[in-house]
């Protein structure tokens, strides 16, 4: 077995954790769909059929970041248990194990947001499948970076409650300074222009835009929202991988992270 | 070539040193054991070996390949059986053993046939639907062992194999090492059990504050202890003074209590001494009845070469 084929098999294993706590995840995303039910309920007295199509592509994306940032918490686990020492142990460059943990968060994070989006599909007509299609491994590169900003935090905590308290924060101040549970308009009626700009700019914005126009709405896939969301995933994809290489380095100096 | 080299190897955890300029070999195709309390540097010293821990200072090489310049070639030919279980929480001890033996290239045709067995053999086959989480600590430190057993590194590793495994399964365990060695492995044990190493070393390493105090056979490590062996002789009649003499002379004995009927001696090796204790009894016509020899544990080596018992802390 070549070393990337182990790579691939390490990625494999991890991603199919994943599954093992699907039941978490699909817990985790009903009470954001709650959430923003009873935010559409605040937002406009009652569920509209626009507001629904305008919720729909927010909660898939709601599916992908979720997905995601359980790559935080199966590190900081594997980090605890001893397993990513067990990982240290194997045939594979510490890079590779990197990589392999940073790409099984974004497989996660495709595959759920991916069945969400068949599901949205049913209820929501969709106007471009292609293009739909077309968005699937930018939304992976998405996936990657929310999962490298997990791994992040997963890397600096020392404490289970510190993770999730951090992974909290993280849910609460992307989805929240965003545009998935409401258009910017309406954000800029009541939150100060900088707010604004930041939740117009925030990748899962971006992403449940780019579903909105091109996927549900039928417009050409936009070239810009693309851009964007690439340039924002990408770097956040490197800090999540470097902090976790620095954390495995930490652990062959001090013994433990 | 040495299949463990290490050079002046030193690791420093803050202010404290774990291993402190260690030169230590092991040969190809033995077993060696590596003793010392907790805290003597024997997990460090593993630690290092299977690429883990980087070392503060000095070399280390693995069948002739350096565990910083080339760790990953270095765990392509060491296995390692940790102190604590190490597992996927919610994946079968069947699963595990599977994703290690194909990270390791075993054959796919001969895997789950191999997999069964030392499922088996180490009396894991039972548990083979619970998931790791919910094994005991004896089961668990078994499939770790079971991990390493699957693999047949060049050079296998176990750190206190048998810490919380019932008398039963350590037999079966020493037994599965023992196989390993004998299949062509290397191995080295640590721990801090002195039966599980008289059961399995060739030799023994002796550590100590992160340094190496003595590495011998168990034999010559006992020898090496002046007057450690224990006889006691008895004999139908008192013992005369003429007998006492005549041993004292003998040489190679450091004490000698006649009392009675009985004669107790502390001699340096008691292979020696005995035939020629009872020549010079049989010579002055002495009978002997009973001759019990005991021999200096690995206990009483430790703490002949230590000052410290290895039950004591550091």
């Amino acid at each position: 077995m070549s070393e990337f084929s182990r790579f691939v098999h390490i990625a494999r294993t991890d991603f199919s954790y994943f599954f093992r706590t699907k039941w978490l995840m699909a817990i985790l995303i009903s009470l954001n769909i709650s959430d923003m039910l009873v935010t559409g309920l605040v937002y406009k007295g009652l569920v509209s059929f626009d507001y629904f199509r305008f919720l729909v592509p927010g909660i898939v994306v709601m599916g992908l970041f979720s997905a995601a940032t359980d790559t935080g918490r199966r590190i900081w686990l594997a980090l605890r248990e001893g397993v990513v020492q067990y990982y240290m142990t194997l045939p594979v460059r510490t890079s590779g194990l990197v990589a392999a943990y940073i790409i099984s968060g974004g497989l996660g994070g495709i595959v759920y947001s991916g069945l969400l989006l068949i599901i949205a599909f049913v209820v929501v007509p969709p106007q471009g499948i292609m293009n739909a299609i077309l968005l699937l491994p930018f939304l992976f590169i998405l996936a990657t970076g929310i999962a490298g900003l997990a791994a992040f935090f997963a890397s600096i905590s020392r404490v289970g409650e510190i993770y999730w308290t951090y992974a909290q924060a993280l849910q609460v101040s992307m989805v929240t300074i965003s545009t998935i549970f409401y258009p910017a308009s309406t954000i800029s009626q009541y939150l100060p222009g900088p707010i604004v700009a930041i939740a117009e700019n925030n990748p899962l914005s971006l992403a449940a835009s780019a579903l909105r126009d091109s996927a549900f709405g039928g417009s050409a896939l936009s070239t810009g929202i693309v851009g964007n969301l690439l340039g924002v995933s990408l770097p956040l994809a490197g800090v999540g991988a470097l902090s976790y290489w620095v954390i495995l380095r930490t652990i062959r100096v001090k013994g433990k992270p | 070539m040495f299949a463990v080299e290490t050079l002046s190897l030193s690791k420093r955890y803050g202010k404290t040193d774990a291993l402190r300029e260690l030169n230590f070999t092991v040969d190809e195709g033995e077993i060696m054991v590596i003793l010392g309390p907790n805290g003597s540097g024997k997990t460090t010293l593993l630690m290092t070996l299977c690429t883990i821990l980087k070392p503060t200072s000095g070399t280390a090489k693995v069948m002739g390949i350096d565990v910083v310049k080339d760790g990953t070639k270095v765990r392509e030919v060491m296995g390692i059986a940790f102190q604590e279980a190490r597992g996927f929480w919610r994946h079968k001890p069947s699963s595990i053993l599977k994703f290690h033996a194909s990270m390791f290239d075993i054959d796919p045709v001969k895997r789950q046939n191999l997999i069964e067995q030392t499922m088996k053999e180490l009396e894991l086959w039972e548990s083979r639907d619970k998931l790791f989480m919910h094994l005991s600590g004896g089961q668990a430190k078994r499939l770790e062992t079971a991990k390493v057993l699957v693999q047949r590194p060049k050079l296998a590793i176990f750190d206190e194999p048998t810490s919380q495994v019932d008398l039963r399964g350590k037999r079966k365990i020493w037994d599965k090492i023992r196989e390993l060695r004998d299949q062509g492995s290397t191995v080295i044990v640590a721990t801090n059990e002195v039966r599980e190493a008289e059961y399995l070393a060739d030799r023994v390493t002796i550590l100590h504050k992160g340094t190496l105090v003595v590495r011998d056979s168990i034999p010559k490590l006992k020898d090496a202890i002046a007057g450690g062996d224990v006889v006691e002789v008895g004999f139908e009649d008192p013992v005369a003074d003429k007998l006492v003499e005549d041993l004292k002379n003998l040489g190679g004995i450091l004490t000698m209590s006649p009392e009675g009927n009985q004669l107790r001696a502390n001699v340096s090796k008691a292979e020696d001494w005995v035939p020629r204790m009872t020549s010079a009894s049989y010579n002055v016509g002495a009978k002997i009845s009973t001759i019990k020899i005991t021999e200096p544990s690995l206990d009483d080596v430790f703490l002949h070469f230590t000052g410290k018992s290895l039950e004591e802390n550091p």
